[in-house]
């Protein structure tokens, strides 16, 4: 792995978020609307007097921490997206840029935007409904962690399959955490699950951390079970991921879809 | 040999499109690769910058397998193929920056302007690619391949569409990289007069396969059947196209 390459793949995505307001868009904007609406909810329910102590705090955290997961897997696919829309995947594929190098300044870009996504999320949560997610940062870090590893192996994987099938399923892209989101208790406990999803979702890192995170937040402390359960599972998926991406390569690679992508 | 391509066969299905290739190409040689649509130029081209698995047959530049030495052999290569773009919204500046940090090039910023003074568009290093013309983008594709000084330079129609003036300028730095670095050249043009004037050598293709090889003018002879003193490749490539592959082989 050499560094230059890496810094290369990151240099290209900041010229491009200087440029490309719909960037900055995804950056910023969706992050602060899911907030400004989940706000709008708890305070409707709790005006109404429906909302026990601390649900509050499960809300609003749960939805800062899923538009996280959501448009880190989703930045990452889509970063690869706007090589194929620019015909730049065959310039990148025929420098010494090797797909780790690769996948490495994704992931540091996404994390840059992750990070400024959430701030911005969290900015208006703690101003505009004075919740406060200071004071649950340090217990939550570990299980933000899962959910960055885990987004990171789904967005490996849209990328292969946007790879090996072109963009005929970009739409991926957009819709997958939505099929992960009902089996990942983000909004409510696992014990609401019918019995027979539960092995599904304990099965998926997001429900390991959003039942660790509902346990911080009451005050339970961390649980190391929920988090070495959540990394064991992230290492399975991202080994996984990683070798699906590579298969999907191989065959589009065989097939000269690398030349035709569009 | 800087390439040394090997019985290189390429099946899409059961349609096969590059069909026991084998030529070489040496330090400071420009070979041309021509053939009508279709022979199996960009195939071939694709599968010699690793972008198309080969079905069969053996891929080796600076003796080493493409296959095995990919990153070493990509950082002394470069091309240009009109397939290739560039993301539009940045500048060609931008665009350059990138691809010279991919290649590791020293002084980034003084190499770019050599090349885009060398290529007659310094003034287009602030504008987006989106505003550039087709010649103008074959142009800083250009650029971009003599960014790292290769060793190798593939070319897929890297002059198609470039006006006279642009034509001269990018075939008078493509000579003088080869004189300054010894940089090999793979050529694929259907400007047959380019083609005579730049190449030392032609390989050509039809239906995948090599029907003559050899020196413009031999090349010529060996198309027309006839014996010619000068090279008539355009001539050539018309016989070429309308012949049946084992009238001319």
């Amino acid at each position: 792995m050499r560094f230059n390459r890496i810094a290369a793949v990151v240099e290209r995505h900041l010229y491009d978020a200087r440029h490309n307001l719909e960037r900055v868009t995804d950056t910023l904007y969706w992050p602060v609307m899911d907030i400004v609406v989940w706000g709008f909810l708890t305070v409707f329910l709790a005006q109404r007097g429906n909302l026990r102590p601390g649900l509050i705090s499960f809300l609003l955290g749960a939805a800062v921490l899923w538009g996280m997961f959501r448009a880190f897997q989703r930045d990452l696919a889509v970063s690869f997206l706007t090589e194929v829309w620019s015909h730049n995947v065959m310039g990148l594929l025929t420098t010494p840029l090797t797909i780790r190098e690769y996948l490495s300044g994704l992931l540091i870009i996404n994390l840059l935007k992750a990070i400024v996504g959430t701030a911005a999320a969290t900015i208006v949560a703690f101003v505009f409904y004075s919740y406060d997610f200071f004071p649950y940062l340090l217990a939550l870090l570990p299980f933000i962690l899962v959910l960055i590893i885990f987004a990171l192996a789904v967005g490996i994987l849209v990328t292969g399959l946007i790879v090996r099938y072109t963009t005929k399923i970009q739409s991926f892209t957009w819709s997958i955490t939505g099929l992960v989101m009902p089996f990942s208790c983000v909004f409510y406990p696992l014990t609401a699950l019918p019995r027979p999803l539960r092995p599904l979702a304990l099965a998926l890192p997001t429900t390991q951390a959003f039942e660790g995170l509902r346990q911080v937040m009451a005050g339970g402390g961390l649980s190391l079970a929920r988090l070495g359960s959540g990394l064991a599972l992230d290492c399975a998926y991202l080994l996984a991921a990683v070798a699906i991406f590579d298969w999907l390569f191989r065959a589009a690679r065989a097939r000269g879809l690398l030349v035709k992508m569009e | 040999m800087v390439l040394e391509v090997d019985h290189l066969t390429k099946d899409f299905g059961s349609c096969r499109v590059v069909d026991d290739v084998s030529f070489g190409v040496s330090e400071g040689e420009i070979v041309a690769l021509l053939g009508p649509n279709g022979a199996g130029k960009s195939t071939t081209i694709h599968m010699l910058l690793g972008l198309i698995d080969p079905t069969s047959g053996t891929i080796r530049m600076f003796g080493k397998s493409l296959q095995h030495h990919r990153e070493e052999i990509f950082g002394k290569i470069n091309m240009s193929s009109p397939y290739a773009g560039f993301p539009s919204r940045l500048t060609v500046l931008e665009n350059l920056l990138v691809y010279a940090r991919l290649y590791g090039v020293q002084n980034r910023q003084a190499k770019i302007h050599a090349l885009l003074g060398l290529l007659g568009i310094d003034e287009l290093e602030k504008r987006p690619m989106l505003q550039l013309s087709f010649g103008e983008i074959a142009r800083v594709r250009l650029c971009k391949a003599f960014l790292n000084d290769p060793k190798l330079l593939l070319l897929d129609e890297a002059l198609g569409g470039l006006d006279p003036y642009a034509a001269t300028l990018a075939k008078e730095a493509l000579m003088q990289l080869q004189r300054q670095h010894g940089t090999a050249i793979l050529y694929t043009s259907h400007n047959m007069v380019d083609v005579e004037e730049l190449c030392s050598r032609v390989v050509f293709l039809r239906r995948g396969r090599v029907i003559a090889t050899g020196g413009p003018t031999e090349v010529t002879r060996a198309i027309l059947r006839e014996d010619r003193k000068r090279p008539a490749l355009s001539e050539a490539f018309i016989r070429a196209s309308r012949s049946e592959p084992h009238e001319v082989q």
